[in-house]
C-alpha cells in the first residue's frame, strides 16, 4: 500500500468517526486544522486506524505524531515490518 | 473577577491543546448557575489547597495525569471491549495503596467536578431533585463520599435536624470530604461498607459512582436496600463505558443498570442518562462512548408481595 493509499484510507477513518463527510486531510493536517479532532476523538481515530489496517501503535507513537503525515510514518512502518 | 474556571481552561489549553479543545465545548453550555456554584466549589477548593501549600496549578497537574491515565485506559477499553482490572485487589495495588498515585487521582477527580459538563450536570440532577425528599430525611448516608461535594450540598439542603453519617473506605478521602464540608454534624466511618453493621434504617442514602468500583454491584445494591428505611430513597449514580484505573465493574449500557436496579429490589423514580459527549445516543453507542448514569430510587415493595 502506497502513501497515498494510506492517506485515503485514513482520510475515510476520520470521515467515519468524526462524522464529516467534507473533511479531506493532506499529510500537513494537524489538530488545529479539524475542528472535532480533540484529545477523545484522538483516540477514537487512533483505534478505529488500528482496526482498519489490522496494526497495533505503540503508546509513544500515539503521542508523538505531530500532524497527519507523522500518523501515516507510523502506519506505513506497521505495515512493513 | 475572572471566574477560576477560566483560569483554568486556559491553562489546560496551554498545557494540553487537545484535551483544551475537548473541554472548551463545554463553555457555550455554561450558564450563571454553572458560574456560581463554580466559583462557590472552586474557592473553597482552592482554600483546602493553600491550607496545603498547594496551588491550584499544582490540582491541573494531577487533572492532566489523570487524563493520561484516562487515556490509556480507554485505548485499552476500544481495543479489547473490556476494563483492564477486573478485580478490587488489583485496583488496590494499582491505586488505592499508592499515595502517589491517590494524590493526583483525588485531585484530578476533584478538578473534574466543574471541568466535565456530565459531572456538573449530574450534581445539578442532585441539588435540584433533594428538596423534594427534605421532609421525610431525618438521616442521611453517604456510602463513599469522595471529596465530600454532594454531602456538602446534602448538608446544606436537609433539614438542620437530620443526621449525617459517611461510610469509606479510603482514608484520603475522609480527609479530604472532612475538609470540604468543615461540619461536626457529620459521623464519618472508615470502613466498607460490607462491614458496616447499623441498626439504624436510613432515609436518604447516596452512592455518587461508587458501583464501577465494586466487584459485585448487585450484591452492595443489595445491602444498600437493606440498610435504607421502607420509605427511604437511594440517590444512585455510576458510568456506561467508562474506564479508568479503578473501574473494574464494566456497565455497557444503562438498561442493564436498570436491570440490576429492579432485580435489587428498587423502583425507580427519577432518572438521567447523560452522554459524555455531545453526539447522538447512536453514534455514543457506535463509538462505544460513556454515559453517566443517575437515578433517585426507591424500594420496589411490590416486589416482595
Amino acid at each position: 500500500m502506497d502513501r497515498n493509499e494510506i492517506l485515503n484510507t485514513v482520510n475515510n477513518v476520520f470521515i467515519d468517526v468524526l462524522d464529516d463527510d467534507n473533511l479531506v486531510l493532506t499529510e500537513a493536517t494537524t489538530a488545529n486544522d479539524v475542528e472535532e479532532w480533540d484529545s477523545l476523538n484522538h483516540i477514537q481515530l487512533v483505534v478505529a486506524i488500528e482496526r482498519q489496517f489490522k496494526i497495533r501503535f505503540a503508546s509513544q507513537d500515539i503521542l508523538s505524531w505531530q500532524n497527519v503525515g507523522e500518523m501515516v510514518d507510523s502506519i506505513a512502518a506497521k505495515l512493513n515490518q | 473577577m475572572e471566574h477560576p474556571v477560566n483560569y483554568i481552561y486556559n491553562k489546560i489549553a496551554e498545557l494540553n491543546p487537545m484535551h483544551g479543545k475537548k473541554l472548551k465545548k463545554n463553555i457555550a453550555f455554561f450558564d450563571d448557575r454553572y458560574y456560581k456554584l463554580a466559583d462557590a466549589f472552586f474557592e473553597k477548593y482552592t482554600g483546602i489547597l493553600q491550607a496545603q501549600n498547594k496551588s491550584l496549578d499544582y490540582a491541573i497537574d494531577c487533572y492532566l495525569k489523570m487524563i493520561a491515565d484516562v487515556n490509556a485506559e480507554t485505548i485499552e477499553f476500544l481495543r479489547s471491549g473490556k476494563y483492564s482490572s477486573t478485580t478490587f485487589e488489583e485496583v488496590n495495588q494499582r491505586v488505592y495503596a499508592r499515595p502517589e498515585t491517590m494524590e493526583y487521582y483525588m485531585h484530578g477527580l476533584i478538578m473534574s467536578q466543574f471541568l466535565w459538563k456530565h459531572h456538573y450536570q449530574i450534581v445539578d440532577f442532585f441539588i435540584s431533585n433533594l428538596p423534594a425528599y427534605k421532609a421525610e430525611t431525618k438521616s442521611y448516608l453517604e456510602i463513599g463520599a469522595g471529596h465530600g461535594y454532594y454531602l456538602s450540598k446534602a448538608l446544606e439542603i436537609l433539614n438542620d435536624k437530620a443526621s449525617f453519617t459517611v461510610v469509606d473506605i479510603s482514608e484520603t478521602s475522609i480527609a479530604l470530604a472532612k475538609d470540604f464540608v468543615k461540619n461536626n454534624r457529620v459521623e464519618f466511618n472508615l470502613q466498607n461498607i460490607y462491614d458496616y453493621n447499623s441498626d439504624k434504617k436510613f432515609d436518604f442514602i447516596t452512592l455518587g459512582e461508587v458501583l464501577e468500583h465494586v466487584e459485585n454491584p448487585l450484591q452492595l445494591l443489595v445491602k444498600v436496600n437493606d440498610i435504607l428505611s421502607e420509605d427511604g430513597v437511594l440517590f444512585l449514580t455510576t458510568p456506561t463505558n467508562a474506564p479508568a484505573i479503578d473501574h473494574i465493574y464494566l456497565f455497557e449500557s444503562a438498561d442493564f443498570i436498570r436491570d440490576m436496579i429492579h432485580v435489587a429490589g428498587f423502583k425507580i423514580e427519577k432518572e438521567v442518562d447523560l452522554l459524555t459527549e455531545d453526539v447522538s445516543p447512536e453514534r455514543a453507542a457506535k463509538l462505544k462512548i460513556a454515559t453517566l448514569y443517575g437515578a433517585f430510587v426507591k424500594k420496589d415493595k411490590a416486589a416482595y408481595l
